[in-house]
């Protein structure tokens, strides 16, 4: 718990002025606020005891204090929160960036309602560990270092004082291993309520096709009860806490009080301002206890965040990336391949031999392995054995951005984001004009649809291309590839979804779209209108010359 | 311009009474015992004040009432921990009544929403996790505020009056300046919310398109993305909190200015010979007079939260859910005839159906055929109830269709869209979904009769292989067969087909239309295809721009 923490520090360097600046704002009206309620006790005492001048020079102080309290507690409040904003938001972005290295070829047995669940609230919850651990903790130390100073003087009643709220200062740390395990639970059951959610909503068609809406209803209310069950552990270990705090607050009341009857005249002054010191340190530190649960929640959220992000890549980078080459001729020696051992063999000495422009057509039925070889060359899987080259240099030493800047491909799961279709399109080149989308479009065939928009290339698309109907979409996506400047192109069934008049117009324009790129069009059948230059077909692992 | 948004702002205000009324027992118990509390804390103080009187050698009081202050002290940490405990359970059961109707009315309106699925999973999940703070926290808190300072004023008006009176001064300014502080914090609680919605779908969205945002290369600049939406979520939120900060500040002011006036006061009173227990007892009790205002600061926010959550759901929860005529019994054979049936899904786009007119017989399988977008699926989307015709009537059985609950409507068929989804979860789950009470024997011949055996007896684990979210794991064709197992379990009389071989290459194709062949014998079929293989299956209906095209509507008439 201690070095996921220390680490989620560690990623927080780059904010470390605004974390110090909330610290020291928030000790410091932490201490404005003792000194107000301390100077209004000592102002009364000093009357009772006859001394006015002291109760004089005491309620002068207060005037000031009396401005200078509100404005602090404002300014520690902004600045804490503006500091936690800022080190969260660096901290979801590290995260993306992680998971964009280590999981390129989707999420696949994971749940993305579970991945959402951990980007937010798992990020969220790490406020806990500086908002209401780090800062209480250190504003709360100031007050008792502080009080106990004041007190010095008498040393029994210094350690009346102190010894329970330093007690209640170290709660926090005490109670948060055992609300680490309520934490963990609570935010597994909110990543296993977002998945019951998010499940059935995905595949809301088929749900209620098989009418089973009371079914999925009753797996979200099961996993609501989990997660209320998992809530109330925490929460009833926050009220024992919060409970304790306010307990060991009194006990340093009373305790000052007792040393008082203890001491008799003599002690009266002191104990009067162990007293008020009490009362005031009250509001600061009998809610700290509290803040070990903050604390839990937060090492369960770095915990998670770091099971994630330390998964292993699966294609390394190279440590020395060979120059980059600058033909784009593509060749596969003895390719040996299992996406898992237990589910056999993909490929089996797959060779293969590209020259620059070739355009092959790659046959085969569905689950031959035509996406896994659409995977090795894109360097989001790394073969067993054998190789590829791209311009004579095997792909393993070369930078997968390099790779994926010389191939674009259209995979079968290629996806529209919510945004414009621009935007969308702009993903295979930032800095096309408005002009080269439109080519683009026309050349995949929609170039008329999205004409006849209101809002032409403006247009949402919405999540996963919603908007379109299921070929529209994936003509809108070929356009992308099309739009690409790379010099291979990888067309995983462009034309599935497409009508047969559409997909004949296409595969007659693809020959002059792509004059001079290599071409390598996946499909499970030819209509003759592709005109390849050479034929392949998978069969057991091996690519064997085929007829159309 | 103002009443749309006044009219949500009702409309959400309502959903929170309705609740709080059917919550009233839950709600009511934590208020009671937060009371109880702070009487023992008023207890509590008054002790105190006693003895530090004694102590500077005003009367007597001793180690007696040291150890009563003690047994107070006590009492008063276990009356807090009765009212944490009630307040959770009022939050779970308030959580739980609103996320069953929002999660019910999600689902139902699932196949005509556009909203991304972020931001709907964030409704049902994160926004109502927020109403949590509004039943747990923000009504005992709001309850305490009203009620608690005036005990303690009355009680420190006993003492002293002067000083009940500068507590009731007080008390009369906080409601000033929530009220200068909240009207503004209110309509930023809306902006954030709406931020944070969109910052989730955004996530969501880029996370499930993450290959694709790989093979372009472009994580670093939907990194980058990403940070400016969440520098612009923080500019939102910092400026809700700069005004709810801002009437915390206001009782910071307020507590400091009645401690100074307090303290300024009983100085005087005390030259004078005053009462010295009622002087202290005034400073100690000027926490808990603020201790209930200052919850209610702290839940104030809750209630922001909670205001623009209840907006958001509002609309979705006074939807009406499930309505129309029951099925008195399942017809064994099924005609559906549709006349004149329109249907537009955007004003500003030609309409998906625009006066269809087909009959299927009893029996008879009838392949809609006809270019993307000819408004082949809008037909069959009709049959399922995701989508109602704006005109025209759909009949079956010569009864209006559309009369019956969409989930009634839906009882009647074995439907598989075009791109049907696989869930989480083993081979044999997945198909088990059409008809959950099925026998693994019955499941295991819908999936020979779709040929899924051919490939999961390939797999180690056969039928309980466990497949991704999606179908990951499996191919296009492969996942379209346990689609296809899915119809075959589910045993229909009307059986709707949307593209059924569209992802398949040409040897699975004929195995699959073989066994559609044989899932239509002796039902209702209405299959949507451009296939060159829909000859096979039955009478062809040619559909263009959301008609019967002319030469098949002359066979027709």
């Amino acid at each position: 718990m201690r070095r996921d923490l220390l680490r989620v520090l560690g990623l927080w360097r780059g904010q470390a002025g605004w974390l110090l600046a909330g610290i020291l704002v928030a000790a410091g009206s932490a201490l404005l606020g003792v000194a107000l309620l301390a100077l209004a006790g000592q102002g009364v005492a000093a009357a009772l005891g006859g001394s006015a001048l002291a109760g004089g020079i005491a309620v002068l102080l207060l005037r000031l204090l009396i401005l200078l309290r509100p404005a602090a507690r404002w300014a520690e409040r902004m600045v804490t929160h503006a500091a936690t904003f800022r080190a969260l938001a660096d901290t979801r972005i590290w995260f993306f960036r992680r998971l964009a290295e280590r999981l390129p070829a989707g999420i696949g047995l994971g749940r993305s309602g579970d991945l959402l669940g951990r980007l937010v609230a798992d990020v969220d919850a790490l406020d806990g560990l500086y908002l209401r651990s780090l800062v209480p903790a250190l504003a709360a130390l100031a007050v008792v270092a502080g009080g106990a100073a004041l007190l010095a003087g008498a040393p029994l009643l210094a350690a009346a004082f102190a010894l329970p709220l330093g007690l209640a200062l170290a709660l926090p740390f005490l109670l948060a291993p055992g609300a680490a395990r309520a934490a963990g639970e609570a935010a597994r059951a909110q990543g296993r309520l977002r998945a019951a959610a998010i499940d059935p909503l995905l595949g809301a068609e088929d749900v209620l096709a098989a009418n089973g809406e009371a079914a999925a209803a009753t797996r979200l209310s099961e996993a609501g009860e989990r997660l209320a069950a998992a809530q109330r552990g925490l929460g009833w270990r926050s009220a024992i806490a919060g409970a304790a705090g306010g307990l060991l607050v009194q006990a340093a009341l009373l305790g000052a009080l007792a040393w008082g009857l203890a001491s008799g005249e003599g002690g009266a002054a002191l104990a009067v301002l162990g007293l008020f010191l009490a009362v005031a340190a009250a509001e600061t530190l009998g809610l700290l206890p509290r803040a070990g649960i903050a604390l839990a929640s937060a090492a369960a959220g770095a915990r998670r965040l770091f099971e994630l992000a330390d998964a292993a890549p699966p294609v390394a980078e190279p440590a020395r990336p060979a120059p980059e080459p600058e033909g784009y001729a593509i060749r596969i020696e003895g390719l040996d391949f299992a996406w898992d051992p237990a589910r056999g063999p993909v490929f089996q000495g797959l060779d293969l031999d590209l020259p620059e422009g070739t355009r092959l057509a790659l046959l085969g039925p569905s689950g031959i392995g035509k996406s896994s070889l659409v995977a090795l060359l894109l360097k989001l899987a790394a073969p067993q054995a054998g190789r590829i080259t791209l311009g004579g240099t095997d792909i393993a030493d070369l930078p997968a951005e390099f790779v994926r800047r010389r191939i674009a491909c259209l995979t079968q799961d290629a996806r529209l984001f919510d945004d414009s279709i621009a935007a969308n399109l702009r993903l295979a080149a930032p800095a096309a004009p408005d002009a080269a989308l439109w080519r683009a479009l026309d050349r995949a065939g929609i170039g008329e649809l999205v004409r006849a928009l209101p809002e032409g290339l403006a247009t949402g698309c919405g999540e996963g291309g919603a908007r379109f109907s299921g070929g529209q979409a994936r003509r809108i996506a070929l356009a992308r590839v099309l739009l690409s400047a790379a010099p291979v192109l990888v067309l995983d069934e462009p034309t599935a979804g497409l009508d047969a008049e559409t997909e004949r117009a296409f595969l007659e324009t693809l020959e002059a779209v792509t004059a001079g790129r290599t071409v390598i069009l996946v499909t499970h059948r030819l209509t003759g209108a592709e005109r390849p230059t050479r034929i392949l077909r998978l069969v057991g692992g091996r690519a064997l010359p085929a007829a159309g | 311009m103002d009443s749309p948004s006044a009219a949500r702002d009702d409309a959400a205000r309502a959903l929170l009474r309705r609740e709080s009324r059917a919550l009233r027992r839950q709600v009511g118990l934590p208020i009671l015992l937060g009371l109880g509390g702070l009487l023992a804390a008023m207890a509590g103080a008054w002790l105190v004040a006693r003895l530090l009187a004694g102590l500077l050698g005003h009367g007597e009081a001793g180690w007696a009432s040291l150890a009563m202050a003690a047994g107070l002290a006590l009492l008063g940490a276990g009356l807090t921990l009765a009212q944490e405990r009630a307040q959770l359970a009022a939050g779970e059961a308030a959580r739980a009544r609103l996320r069953d109707a929002a999660f019910a009315r999600l689902l139902e309106h699932a196949p005509a929403d556009p909203t991304g699925i972020g931001e709907r999973v964030s409704l049902v999940v994160d926004r109502i996790e927020a109403l949590d703070g509004y039943f747990a926290r923000w009504i005992p808190a709001a309850a305490l505020a009203m009620v608690g300072p005036v005990l303690v004023c009355a009680a420190l008006a006993w003492a002293d009056p002067g000083s009940g009176a500068i507590l009731a001064v007080a008390g009369l300014l906080y409601p000033v300046a929530m009220a200068l502080t909240g009207i503004g914090a209110a309509q930023a609680s809306r902006r954030q919310f709406e931020a944070l919605g969109r910052l989730s779908g955004r996530f969501l969205d880029r996370m499930r398109g993450l290959p694709t945002l790989v093979l372009f290369n472009r994580q670093e600049a939907e990194a980058a993305a990403l940070g400016k939406a969440a520098a612009a979520l923080r500019q939102h939120t910092m400026k809700v909190l700069r005004v709810a900060f801002l009437s915390g500040t206001a009782l910071e002011l307020l507590s400091a200015g009645v401690l100074a006036c307090l303290a300024w006061r009983h100085r005087s009173l005390l030259t004078d010979g005053g009462d010295p227990t009622a002087a202290l007892f005034s400073l100690l009790l000027v926490p808990a007079f603020f201790a209930p205002l200052r919850g209610f600061a702290a839940a104030y926010q809750d209630r922001l939260h909670a205001a623009g959550a209840a907006t958001a759901l509002a609309p979705l929860l006074a939807g009406e859910t499930g309505q129309g005529l029951l099925l008195a019994e399942l017809p064994p054979r099924v005609t559906v005839t549709f006349t004149e049936v329109r249907l537009s899904y955007d004003p500003a786009r030609p309409p998906a159906l625009d006066g269809l007119s087909f009959r299927a017989s009893a029996g008879e399988t009838l392949v809609l055929a006809g270019a993307s977008g000819a408004g082949k699926s809008s037909a069959l989307r009709i049959l399922m109830g995701f989508v109602r015709p704006e005109a025209g009537r759909v009949a079956i059985n010569g009864q209006d269709a559309m009369a019956l609950c969409p989930a009634e409507l839906r009882r009647l068929s074995a439907y598989v869209g075009q791109h049907p989804h696989l869930f989480r979860a083993t081979l044999r789950e997945n198909i088990r979904l059409a008809r959950p009470e099925a026998t693994p024997a019955q499941v295991e011949a819908a999936a020979r009769a779709a040929h899924v055996l051919d490939f999961a007896e390939a797999l180690p684990q056969g039928l309980d292989t466990l497949v991704g979210e999606g179908g990951w794991g499996l191919s296009g064709g492969q996942a379209q067969r346990v689609a296809l197992a899915r119809a075959f379990l589910r045993d229909r009389p009307l059986v709707l087909l949307d593209e059924p071989t569209a992802h398949l290459d040409p040897g699975t194709e004929a195995l699959v239309i073989d066994s559609l062949q044989r899932l239509c014998i002796g039902r209702t079929a209405i299959i949507a295809s451009h296939s060159g293989a829909r000859a096979r299956l039955g009478r062809v209906l040619e559909i263009a721009g959301g008609r019967v095209a002319g030469a098949a509507r002359a066979a027709e008439g």
